[in-house]
């Protein structure tokens, strides 16, 4: 009476159905209340297709036909091997590992199990959906490959970008260098043999490319199993390195890390430059004519506004704002990295009170070179 | 047929001239609209070199008009005919054309044309306009939600000097004939400043720097307002740049820089100063103000205000508008009079303020416009929308956006005006 197809599809809503009670009994709160409403989709869904199945006989109009039990697509003994049991049973086992052990292997195998048990009915589906096997064979590819095909990509290619991720981090900064070179020249060298040479077989590039994968994976879950490399984090430009008071080591570093860059020429207020004869002077950032070098920088209050400071003087400095102190907090100091003669640097600088309100003065200041000092105010 | 018959004999009737009439109506309010006496932001009266740029010439607004105005003349009468003469009588379909290479070509090319013929001198002058290394003088601008701010760094402006930084808001004052560097940003979203009859429009971003070159031929006082939406009450927020000549000009720089003097003691005034510390000194500065002991008064509008800043009062009254130039300080008399003073005597009248017209010893001003400011001290928020409930403050961590309503008495309005009247 009932077809092979509908079978298959009452068997899905009777567990969904009986899965939703049982869950709706047994877990509480949001995840119950989600997961039951997720069971009943599942249930309605499954009760619909068997029903479906059932009325059309899975999609065979001559299945009413005299000696139709033996003619019938849903007479047809099922073709070749499925992997999908197999693949399900791993996925449950994988659930039972996953309560005890980490969250992230429950959740890959409720994926794996969902994955398989829609491989398994498709198939289970497509190949009694005709008496023709090779007609079977292709509405299944019909159907799953286009949700295959792009999974599987995004998957091989997570795992491609994670692997290699994971061996970048477990190496130093100059191995990293020569090993994405080496990396690149190979996939580039191969990927040319490959074109240029039309008689290497599907097997050879499959192999290759096989064993190169491979190869990855297994370097990319090594270096994740030793761990990241050690990154050592600088405290960055310190009031004590902009006033030249820590230690030159730590000025060194702090300088190494600050970024060199002029890039906020749009909103620079004025520059300020250590011309070559060791005297600090400001320029407005607007041409003005007879009025292009001030003693004093004006800055209007809680408005972003850069400094562009160039070293014109022999040696390595630094400008450094001392921009107030407020209250009972500590003065606001910022600087830019130490430069060498004839580089540029950029300030950022925020003042959010009147200079007055400050019980020290607003300057900036080349602290290599006491007494060069530029005062800056604001209304 | 019939019914072909019946719309023709629509068409004779009365229908026709209704449109006719209607459509004449639309265009001639459309004209008239134009001949508006009161019409400060007028785009086709430039005041100084860089808006007459803007106005005359190949790639001006005027080339561009004239153009764009032949072209919509020819579609719109192209289009009316077609419409008129072919419309659905039941006749019958005409053949009908697919294709025609040299009309496409003709279509194609003769728009490309126009187009060039605009584009070219435009962006030509686009640079043009840009060049500002003539300035002679600076002016930060400071745009925030609602109001505009100006600070004059020290230096030399048009050979005046200024020894010490000046800031004041919602008016700009510039020497005339003067060619000012405007740098102009914004503390919180982005605005955008305009002075049609000086310039055009210029953004002001956070964290930029925008320039702009102002010059004002003649003495006089040129308005405009915030081009770019930028909240509850982007159409207040107005900005004007009065243009002074160099005497006057040197007077304004003087008294801006006037040292702060307490109101005699016992006064109205007085009274006013300690409302003014206990109720505005939170936003806004008074510079010089000291308090009873003697330490100096500093507003925190960073801890109160979600741009950071609010109007400096010190010298309010010597400005002719309040509360980003939306209401006037002075009557709407005395403001006719002076924004159509002839240029020679515009300088003195600007300068005189609230207190123009008022006889000498008087102790009350004739100009001074006391209704809008004392409304403005009794309910803020009620003149201008502003995000100044503090109870709906979550978004910006109880910052106030724009000045809230601080339930102040009659009798401290009074204090206050008497104290906000001697900052001049």
């Amino acid at each position: 009476m009932f077809t092979t197809g509908s079978k298959l599809f009452v068997g899905a809503a009777a567990l969904s159905t009986i899965g939703s009670v049982v869950f709706a009994i047994t877990t509480g709160g949001p995840t119950g209340f989600m997961g039951t409403i997720g069971f009943i989709t599942a249930a309605v869904v499954f009760w619909f297709l068997a029903g479906i199945n059932f009325f059309t006989r899975d999609g065979s109009a001559p299945a009413m036909e005299q000696g139709v039990q033996y003619t019938s697509s849903a007479a047809q003994p099922p073709v070749g091997r499925s992997m999908w049991p197999a693949v399900a049973a791993l996925g449950v086992a994988g659930l039972a590992v996953g309560v005890v052990s980490t969250p992230v292997v429950f959740k890959v195998s409720v994926v794996v199990i969902l994955a398989a048990l829609v491989e398994w009915m498709v198939q289970g589906w497509s190949e009694r959906a005709s008496g023709s096997a090779s007609y079977n064979a292709s509405i299944r590819q019909r159907i799953l490959h286009p949700l295959e095909f792009p999974i599987l990509a995004a998957v091989g290619l997570g795992a491609v970008i994670y692997a290699f991720s994971r061996i970048m981090l477990g190496i130093k900064l100059e191995y990293g260098r020569i090993l994405f070179i080496i990396l690149g020249a190979l996939v580039l060298g191969v990927a040319f043999l490959f074109a240029f040479k039309r008689g290497v077989s599907k097997g050879t590039v499959a192999g290759v490319s096989a064993v190169f994968a491979v190869g990855l994976l297994g370097v990319g879950v090594a270096s994740a199993v030793q761990g990241q490399k050690t990154i050592e984090h600088h405290q960055g430009l310190t009031p004590d390195v902009c006033l030249e008071t820590a230690s030159e080591d730590k000025m060194h570093h702090a300088d190494e890390d600050a970024n060199r860059g002029v890039s906020a020429e749009a909103g620079v207020i004025a520059s300020v430059e250590l011309q070559s004869n060791g005297v600090l002077i400001a320029r407005n950032a607007a041409v003005v004519q007879g009025a292009d070098n001030f003693s004093e920088i004006v800055v209007p209050r809680s408005s972003t506004v850069s400094i562009v400071f160039r070293n014109n003087y022999e040696g390595e400095h630094r400008l450094t704002a001392r921009l107030g102190t407020f209250g009972e907090e500590p003065e606001v100091i910022q600087c830019t990295a130490r430069i060498e003669e004839g580089q540029e640097q950029v300030l950022v600088i925020k003042i959010p009170k009147s200079s007055k309100a400050s019980t020290s003065t607003m300057m900036v200041m080349v602290p290599s070179l006491p007494g060069q000092e530029i005062k800056v105010l604001v209304p | 047929m019939e019914r072909s018959n019946s719309n023709m004999s629509t068409l004779g009737g009365m229908r026709p001239s209704r449109r006719v009439l209607t459509a004449v109506a639309v265009l001639a309010g459309t004209v008239l609209a134009g001949c508006a006496e009161n019409a400060p932001q007028d785009l086709f009266e430039p005041a100084g070199p860089n808006a007459r740029k803007i106005d005359e010439g190949l790639g001006g607004q005027r080339f561009i008009f004239i153009i764009s105005g032949i072209v919509a003349a020819i579609v719109i009468g192209a289009v009316s005919y077609i419409v008129v003469k072919f419309k659905d009588r039941g006749q019958d379909i005409p053949e009908q054309t697919h294709g025609n290479p040299k009309l496409e070509i003709a279509l194609t090319i003769l728009p490309a044309i126009i187009l060039a013929t605009i584009a070219v001198p435009t962006v030509v002058k686009v640079f043009e306009l840009n060049e500002s290394d003539d300035a002679a003088c600076v002016v930060n601008v400071t745009g925030q939600q609602w109001w505009w701010e100006y600070d004059y760094p020290a230096q030399t402006c048009g050979g005046i000097t200024i020894k010490d930084p000046i800031i004041t808001s919602g008016e700009m004052v510039i020497p005339a004939g003067v060619p000012v560097q405007l740098r102009i940003t914004s503390r919180d979203v982005i605005h955008s400043f305009w002075i049609p009859a000086l310039n055009g429009k210029r953004d002001a971003v956070p964290g930029r720097l925008h320039p702009l070159r102002m010059e004002a031929d003649n003495p006089g006082i040129y308005v405009g307002q915030c081009t770019e939406f930028c909240g509850l009450s982007h159409a207040r927020m107005r900005q004007a740049v009065v243009a002074l000549d160099a005497a006057d000009f040197q007077t304004w720089v003087d008294n801006q820089l006037e040292p702060y003097t307490s109101p005699e003691a016992g006064t109205l005034a007085a009274e006013g100063e300690s409302q003014y510390i206990s109720q505005c000194s939170r936003c806004h500065q008074v510079n010089g103000l000291t308090d009873s002991e003697g330490n100096p008064v500093l507003s925190n509008p960073d801890e109160n205000v979600y741009s950071g800043s609010a109007p400096n009062l010190t010298n309010l009254m010597t400005r002719t508008g309040f509360a980003g130039f939306t209401w006037d300080l002075i009557t709407e008399e005395c403001r006719n009079e002076l924004w159509n003073a002839p240029s020679e005597e515009f300088g003195d009248m600007y300068l005189a303020g609230v207190w123009m017209n008022t006889p000498e010893g008087a102790d009350r001003p004739v100009c001074f416009n006391e209704v809008e400011l004392r409304e403005w001290l009794r309910n803020a928020p009620g003149m201008k929308p502003m995000y100044a409930n503090p109870a709906q403050l979550e978004k910006t961590g109880g910052l106030y956006r724009g000045m809230p309503n601080l339930g102040l008495n009659e009798q401290q309005i009074d204090q206050l005006i008497a104290y906000l009247l001697v900052r001049k």
